[in-house]
């Protein structure tokens, strides 16, 4: 067994030809393209990293953000809700001032409503007394009655004072002796002659039926009125009553 | 039949024989070179099928490297890595009919451990220089040096014996069987044979990676360290 050493030599150069040419087209590139690729991926990741810390860095604005924004809520909201009681209040004030003052209005008006109607019906019920009363009187215009009246008619003229009576007797104004009934003959004479005894003199007397007298016997003249019967009595009493309420 | 250890001189150019494994190694060249260029001229960022199965061997390549010696794989992978692969592809090449293999001859496997001796050396010096490579013979004390000297010669010596031995002795045994048994029969030797070439292959692959990680760590070790420590691991 012989050993060809250009044979050897041949092949040594012809493995360090391969492994320059292999070096050259295969692992080269192919260790480039995985290291190339690893570079990628490292680049992807890094990428990744400052987009997730970017990510995160605005989620964390964002949290504060909505932090600030529900505290700033929260503010508006307190100060809207105080804001609100106090206006609720200050309404509520004024609408309970309103309504106390129309509260009092409605109590005065019904109040004063009240009294009108009281003041009314009272008025009423006086007016309707008198009226019954003077019905009731006119039954009793008898004759005694008449006399009594003559009588206190009488009195009052001698009550008044000399200069009034004198007054009366010397004016040349007509004196209307006022009845509540038309009297018979007799009796005006009867009343003539004592009204001119109390007077002291001779005036001129005329008689005046007037039933609204009700009872009772007047003097009346242009500027001179003596009363003397139930309906002065009665509006007399009227307006005391009404004086009274 | 022919003696195994017999070439077969196709050209003679002067004193050069131009034999059947010279040329069958140019064809082998030709065909990884081509094919290696084709596969990879077009490598994407986003990676084909053969790109992935490229890059799934220079990867798993580069992760032996790496276990291996424990450094960065780039140095070493054209060198490892290229052995690896003509001597699978050549040792393969036996299969195709009337191919015999280069590695069956004893001058493609001499030059193959004649370039694993002077890698050891290449690296070994560029670790540690040329005083720490030499130094490394010295280790752990100069009565060393010899044995150390002898070693690194027998070492290479077997790597190319064993290789040259598995190789022309499947091809001799698959010979032997096909000229008494016909043509069917040595198949299962030949699909041991595949094996025997995969094995072979990667055997001498790792042996010279861990020759040269043993010369750069007793060549760094000489350097950094005058305690010496060898580190020589052999499957």
């Amino acid at each position: 067994m012989t050993l060809d050493w250009w044979g050897l030599g041949l092949q040594a150069i012809n493995v360090l030809i391969l492994v320059w040419l292999l070096s050259r087209v295969f692992w080269r590139p192919v260790a480039g393209a995985i290291s190339g690729r690893q570079k990628a991926a490292l680049a992807m990741l890094d990428d990744a990293k400052a987009a997730q810390a970017k990510a995160d860095a605005a989620l964390a604005e964002v949290e504060e953000a909505k932090a600030g924004i529900a505290a700033d809520r929260e503010t508006v909201l307190a100060d809207a809700k105080a804001t609100a009681e106090k206006d609720a209040k200050t309404a509520m004030a004024a609408a309970q001032a309103k309504t106390d003052a129309l509260v009092a209005a409605a109590r005065a008006d019904i109040d004063r409503n009240r009294e009108t109607a009281r003041k009314d019906t009272a008025k009423k019920a006086v007016g309707l007394s008198v009226e019954i009363a003077a019905k009731l009187l006119g039954r009793f215009n008898t004759p005694g009655v008449q006399a009594a009246f003559r009588t206190n008619l009488i009195v009052a003229i001698v009550g008044m004072s000399a200069s009034d009576r004198a007054t009366l007797t010397t004016v040349a104004v007509d004196i209307d002796i006022v009845t509540a009934t038309d009297p018979e003959t007799a009796e005006r004479t009867e009343i003539e002659r004592t009204i001119n005894e109390a007077l002291g003199g001779t005036p001129c007397l005329r008689f005046v039926t007037d039933p609204d007298l009700i009872a009772g016997l007047e003097l009346r003249s242009a500027h001179f009125v003596l009363h003397n019967s139930w309906r002065a009595d009665l509006q007399t009493i009227l307006n005391e009553v009404e004086n009274a309420g | 039949m022919n003696s195994p250890l017999d070439a077969t001189v196709l050209v003679q150019i002067g004193p050069v024989a131009i034999t059947q494994a010279i040329a069958t190694t140019w064809v082998i060249m030709a065909i990884l070179v081509i094919g290696a260029f084709a596969l990879t001229r077009r490598l994407a960022l986003r990676p084909t099928r053969p790109q992935a199965a490229l890059e799934l061997i220079v990867t798993t390549l580069d992760t032996q490297i790496t276990e291996t010696t424990g450094a960065a794989p780039a140095p070493y992978r054209a060198f490892i890595g290229t052995l690896f692969v003509f001597i699978l592809v050549a040792n393969w090449s036996s299969l195709l009919p009337g191919v015999a293999p280069p590695t069956a001859q004893l001058e493609t496997d001499a030059s193959l451990a004649v370039l694993v001796f002077l890698s050891v050396i290449w690296f070994g010096v560029r670790a540690g220089g040329l005083g720490g490579w030499l130094k490394s013979f010295a280790a752990p004390n100069p009565v060393m040096i010899p044995l150390n000297i002898l070693q690194s010669l027998t070492r290479v010596f077997s790597m190319f014996v064993r290789l040259f031995g598995n190789v022309m002795s499947g091809v001799f045994v698959i010979g032997i069987v096909a000229s008494l048994a016909g043509l069917l029969v040595p198949i299962p030797l030949m699909a041991l044979d595949l094996l025997t070439g995969l094995v072979q292959a990667y055997i001498f692959a790792v042996l010279a990676m861990v020759f040269i990680t043993s010369a750069v760590e007793d060549g760094t070790a000489q350097t950094d360290d005058p305690t010496p420590s060898l580190t020589e691991k052999e499957p």
